[in-house]
């Protein structure tokens, strides 16, 4: 607990700086829907009717009209991002920065022992992922109550439930990048996230490359399905479960075996 | 008596580098027992080892009679390690960092951590960012005494510290060992393993060569010869037989031949040496 502790310290201004930016910039969106629902109105039909770049943003099954639709597409592009970009920070460091910084020799010798380590660190990758979210879900909420509207309370909760899974998933990889590198790998698993990102953008546009959504947890977690269906395919979030489970068994694994660095 | 220290047949390899080979080595309980090498020679390696931070192919390390492998935890609960970087969290004041490493052990250490800090006069609401490599020592040294170990295990602890709180750390060192504490520290200076050792052994390219008291490793059959001839001095170290080293004098036409006992310094920088230059 006190390694737990320790981590949400030492994150503090990390977490702030990112749930702040982003439920600010979700919640300012919601604000300002209000005065752009006039214009949102003209565009809406030229946006559905886009092709691939509708299919891609989900912008041919809600309408940007509404706020349930703005929120499923423009907001929940935001959010889904820096969700998946802080959890892949927080993942990709959590590790590897006692062996990049040289505190490994301090930390590794406490007596914790090194699985009590990987829990610790584990469970202040997933708190901290929680805590974003917490964050962000305030502000957010704190947006519509000062625009004066809500969404459909069962269909947020459905979305922000499958993102939370989603950017614990990302999360979990990263944290196996950081249990097998040596320096922390910040850029390449903000790539990473980026990556699946644009797997999700791909599996919605060319035919041929749909097999990509049992890939990207963007595509289970994706605002417009969810807002538009109001459910989640839930499936496809098992498996995102269970690749996350994988990931931090083989991370379990190769901490517990490899040499640590001074 | 059980040893604080008992390695037997250690061998590390970090793929095809050389780690360190067949180490074999025994620390008694209340020793202060110094580990010489040179750079490289497999010290840290030896070290880290013992502190279950490499995980080594084969042989066996115990520490105060537990498996380093299997009671890991049990034995860190109750050694105190200092490594030679000393490195903490850059963003946390001295204080926490003590009070972090006390917390991790579950111990109250404010009061025993108060007398170290004192001694070795350490600012605590400094930040770890601010100080320079030897008050990150002090730190280090805070942090491996403050819960009172059975076993301190210093990796080169005086390097970055000024001679006087070398000074003051070698008497917290000694205050610990009166009480009981094993102290096992590896080392460049050997003037202060003479001072302050009892037993010491000398790694060199990952093998022990020699383990030994200090005083028995300062005497030696190395001699340094120092031969006049046709008015020229030639000096060389000499480790073989007297005989024949004085037939082959005997041979040459020497004017005057000085044979003596080197010091200890020379003596360590002979043990130094790789094997090829040695001369027998």
């Amino acid at each position: 607990m006190t390694l737990l502790k320790h981590e949400i310290k030492m994150n503090l201004k990390s977490i702030l700086i990112w749930a702040i930016s982003v439920g600010v910039l979700c919640a300012g969106c919601i604000l300002l829907f209000e005065s752009l629902e006039e214009s949102m109105k003209e565009m809406t039909d030229a946006y559905s009717d886009m092709g691939a770049f509708s299919a891609a943003l989900g912008m041919d099954k809600l309408s940007i009209s509404t706020m349930e639709g703005f929120y499923g597409t423009e907001i929940a592009l935001m959010f889904a991002l820096g969700g998946a970009m802080f959890a892949a920070m927080t993942g990709a460091a959590m590790l590897s920065k006692e062996e990049e910084g040289h505190t490994c020799e301090f930390l590794a010798t406490l007596p914790l022992g090194r699985g009590r380590i990987f829990f610790w660190k584990y469970a202040a990758v997933v708190l901290l992922v929680l805590l974003f979210n917490l964050m962000t879900v305030l502000l957010i909420l704190a947006g519509f109550a000062g625009a004066g509207e809500m969404l459909d309370g069962k269909t947020f909760v459905l979305y922000h439930g499958a993102q939370l899974i989603m950017q614990l998933e990302v999360g979990s990889i990263c944290f196996l990048i950081s249990a097998l590198s040596k320096k922390k790998q910040i850029g390449a698993c903000l790539g990473f996230a980026m990556v699946l990102y644009i797997g999700d953008l791909m599996c919605r546009v060319i035919p041929d490359l749909e097999g990509l959504k049992y890939v990207t947890p963007y595509y289970f977690s994706n605002g417009a399905d969810i807002f538009a269906s109001g459910e989640v395919q839930w499936g496809m979030a098992a498996a995102a479960l269970v690749v996350m489970v994988l990931s931090v068994v083989a991370a379990a694994v190769v901490y517990q075996k490899k040499d640590l660095a001074s | 008596m059980i040893n604080a220290i008992e390695i037997s047949g250690l061998t590390k390899s970090y793929g095809r580098h050389r780690g360190v080979k067949n180490i074999s080595l025994q620390v008694s309980r209340g020793d202060i027992f110094g580990f010489l090498g040179p750079n490289g020679a497999g010290k840290s390696t030896t070290i880290r080892s013992i502190l279950g931070l490499l995980r080594f192919g084969q042989g066996e390390i115990k520490v105060l009679a537990m498996d380093s492998r299997k009671q890991q935890k049990e034995i860190l609960s109750r050694i105190g390690y200092m490594p030679s970087e000393a490195m903490f969290y850059p963003s946390m004041k001295v204080r926490d960092v003590i009070r972090f490493a006390a917390d991790m052990r579950k111990r109250d250490c404010e009061e025993e951590a108060g007398r170290i800090c004192q001694a070795l006069e350490v600012d605590m609401g400094k930040k770890i960012g601010e100080l320079s490599l030897g008050n990150r020592k002090k730190v280090s040294i805070v942090c491996a005494m403050q819960h009172k170990p059975e076993l301190l295990i210093l990796d080169e602890p005086t390097s970055g510290l000024d001679p006087l709180m070398q000074e003051a750390f070698f008497k917290l060192v000694l205050d610990y060992n009166s009480q009981g504490t094993t102290c096992f520290l590896s080392s460049h200076v050997l003037s202060e393993v003479k001072r302050y050792c009892k037993h010491a052994a000398i790694i060199r390219e990952g093998e022990i060569i020699r383990t030994d008291t200090v005083e028995n490793l300062s005497k030696s059959n190395l001699r340094r010869v120092r031969v006049w001839e046709k008015g020229e001095e030639r000096s060389f170290s000499y480790t073989g037989d007297m005989k024949e080293l004085i037939r082959e004098l005997n041979e040459t036409s020497l004017s005057d031949v000085l044979i003596e006992e080197p010091g200890l310094d020379e003596l360590f920088m002979h043990y130094y040496l790789p094997k090829d230059d040695i001369v027998s």
